[in-house]
């Protein structure tokens, strides 16, 4: 855009600047988590640990029960992830290549709802977990996070790009409509499902505040919900909190990692968030 | 959003039968068959079926909560509380008059703005940076994107340790600078800072990359016929770039807004005591919500702090309806 030559240096000296501050508190705590006891609170402090060791890891996946956290995060986000993909790309295909009476209304209804955050409306939510007496199950803790309103949006644009001479060719040749769409709709938009499968997994295993209202018992923790809960202890240990911290991160970069230009492509045709 | 008829081969197959059928009588019967074909051309039984569950799950989990929200409002409500009486506007007065609401709404206002006018400005200077070293761009967009998936409570809680007042290396850092020990955590007039830091840092990478999809819109032959004429990289800044990514811009400030006025999970990590040392109890309006519905049961009460909430959403919602108005028409939305 701009090719004069000061702006390039500035434009260097200044995105290595934020890209190194970005990266750098994730260093830190890595750092801090291979660190023994003594040297997390040496002062003035090492950058790089002098005897490294995992006894924090061991601690945190041990005796504070992370693996358990983990699992259930695990179990909570593919549930939710799986669930956001089909009624999605479902309703989106419906919205996307059907002619139906109330189409506008309906579609109209979804996306109003779609801007509304989920604190404005968790108390309902509690009160229908509290009232069928599920608080701290695997169900209560997926049932908000089935549908994802952007998802059935992002979805219908997905799918308004598969031409429809396709889906008349699979109907001439005698598909019914739920054939067309395992077998062609749902083949046809794999990068969209991609990042939103992506999309849908972080945001169920990053939301907090829910299992903070319905987790009553240790063992349902989330690992959101386990590492905030372990750091309002009255006397914490950085090690082990920084060893959470690494590994509650992991699963999250691995899979943006693997999926990265899905997601871009994502943000870029429609402002996906992850 | 007009509907648009997906199948043309069909239509053409339909009208074929049609015309083998008795020739219907009057208008109203045409209109009639036209329907029963629209209908059977366009697979009413499955689009029911399909969109039919998804759609009721959908009124469960979202309709009903948000209209149940403003109901919860008008009532004294607790949970196992048989006694429910209808106050009517009684939570409203009591919000007004609410000490700690009021703290919160202003902390979350402020923290908001400067959390929005730093995040947007940032990005946008990044973003257009980058546009000049296109080569390079996409490693920097990686690297400022990571913080965007880390959720948000391993976030503060690295962030926490960075701010420790003692240990923390952000004082060590600022000890170069020859800028004296800050209590980032315990300092009520410092702590808005410290939450404002790990949430610009946090949400930076996205609007870079936003930004970034808006900029490379922007046609090249607009700058370089510019730069022909003369205009220096600013003037082409101020006149060609920011008035195209007006649109952009806008959308971003709402959402950006919205993002940041919910904050809740860096207060909650952040403000808990460390090492025995009490953070300060920064009171912000999800907080408030969290509290008065769920630690005290004061369920009514919370509500209407909830339609507030939403009432502020929507508000913004509008305003960015009323100003895209004029290029709805145009965008396929």
């Amino acid at each position: 855009m701009f090719k004069e030559r000061p702006i390039v240096i500035i434009a260097y000296v200044v995105c290595t600047v934020m890209a190194v501050l970005a990266v750098t508190p994730f260093f830190w705590v890595l750092m801090t988590a291979l660190k023994p006891d003594p040297e997390i609170n040496a002062w003035p402090p090492h950058i790089l640990p002098i005897a490294p060791t995992l006894e924090h890891f061991h601690r945190i996946l041990g005796e504070e029960n992370f693996l358990r956290y983990i699992l259930n995060s695990l179990i909570i986000a593919l549930c939710s992830m799986t669930a956001i993909l089909f009624s999605s790309s479902l309703a989106g295909f419906i919205f996307a290549k059907y002619k139906f009476p109330g189409r506008g209304v309906l579609f109209a209804i979804i996306l109003a709802t779609a801007i509304i955050p989920l604190e404005v409306y968790i108390i309902p939510l509690y009160l229908m977990v509290f009232g069928v007496r599920m608080m701290n199950s695997y169900l209560a803790l997926v049932f908000p996070f089935v549908i994802m309103t952007f998802g059935v949006f992002f979805m219908r644009q997905v799918i308004m790009s598969i031409p429809d001479e396709l889906l008349e060719a699979a109907r001439i040749d005698g598909a019914n409509e739920f054939w067309i769409y395992v077998r062609v709709v749902l083949a046809l938009s794999k990068s969209g499902l991609m990042a939103l499968g992506v999309f849908a997994f972080s945001e169920a295993w990053a939301n907090f505040i829910w299992p903070l209202v319905v987790v009553t018992s240790k063992d349902m923790y989330t690992t959101e919900l386990g590492l905030a809960t372990y750091q309002r202890q009255f006397f914490i240990e950085y090690g082990p909190i920084s060893a959470g911290a690494v590994i509650s991160i992991l699963p999250m970069l691995i899979v943006f990692a693997l999926l990265r230009r899905h997601i871009m492509k994502g943000i870029a045709t429609s402002g996906l968030r992850g | 959003m007009i509907p648009k008829s997906g199948n043309r081969f069909s239509d053409k197959i339909m009208r074929k039968e049609n015309s083998d059928e008795a020739p219907p009588r009057g208008a109203l019967a045409a209109r009639y068959v036209d329907f029963r074909d629209s209908i059977k051309r366009d697979h009413l039984l499955w689009v029911v079926l399909a969109l039919g569950p998804i759609f009721a799950l959908f009124c469960i989990i979202r309709v009903y909560p948000i209209l149940e929200t403003i109901r919860l409002s008008f009532y004294r409500y607790h949970p196992t509380q048989r006694n429910r009486p209808f106050v009517g506007l009684d939570n409203y007065w009591r919000l007004l008059e609410d000490d700690s609401f009021r703290t919160a709404l202003t902390n979350t206002l402020q923290f908001c703005v400067m959390a929005v006018i730093i995040t947007l400005t940032l990005a946008f200077l990044v973003a257009v940076l980058l546009r000049s070293i296109e080569k390079a761009a996409p490693v920097y967009e990686l690297l400022l994107y990571i913080p965007v998936v880390t959720p948000w409570v391993p976030a503060s809680v690295i962030w926490k340790w960075i701010f420790d007042p003692i240990h923390g290396i952000l004082n060590y850092g600022l000890s170069f600078l020859g800028i004296p020990k800050l209590a980032w955590l315990q300092d009520e007039h410092v702590i808005i800072y410290a939450i404002v830091l790990v949430s610009v840092w946090k949400m930076l990478g996205y609007f870079v990359v936003v930004y970034g999809v808006g900029l490379r819109n922007i046609p090249d032959e607009l700058l370089e016929a510019a730069e022909l004429d003369g205009a220096t990289a600013w003037q082409r800044l101020i006149y060609i770039v920011i008035p195209m990514m007006k649109p952009i811009i806008l959308f971003t400030v709402i959402i950006a807004t919205i993002i940041f006025f919910n904050v809740f999970a860096p207060v909650y990590v952040l403000t808990a005591s460390a090492q025995g040392a009490p953070a300060y109890d920064f009171k912000v309006v999800i907080g408030e919500i969290y509290q008065n519905a769920f630690v005290f049961y004061r369920m009514g009460y919370a509500g209407a702090q909830s339609v507030a909430l939403l009432i502020f959403v929507l508000m913004l919602v509008m305003i960015q309806f009323a100003l895209f108005r004029d290029r709805r028409g145009r965008a396929d939305v």
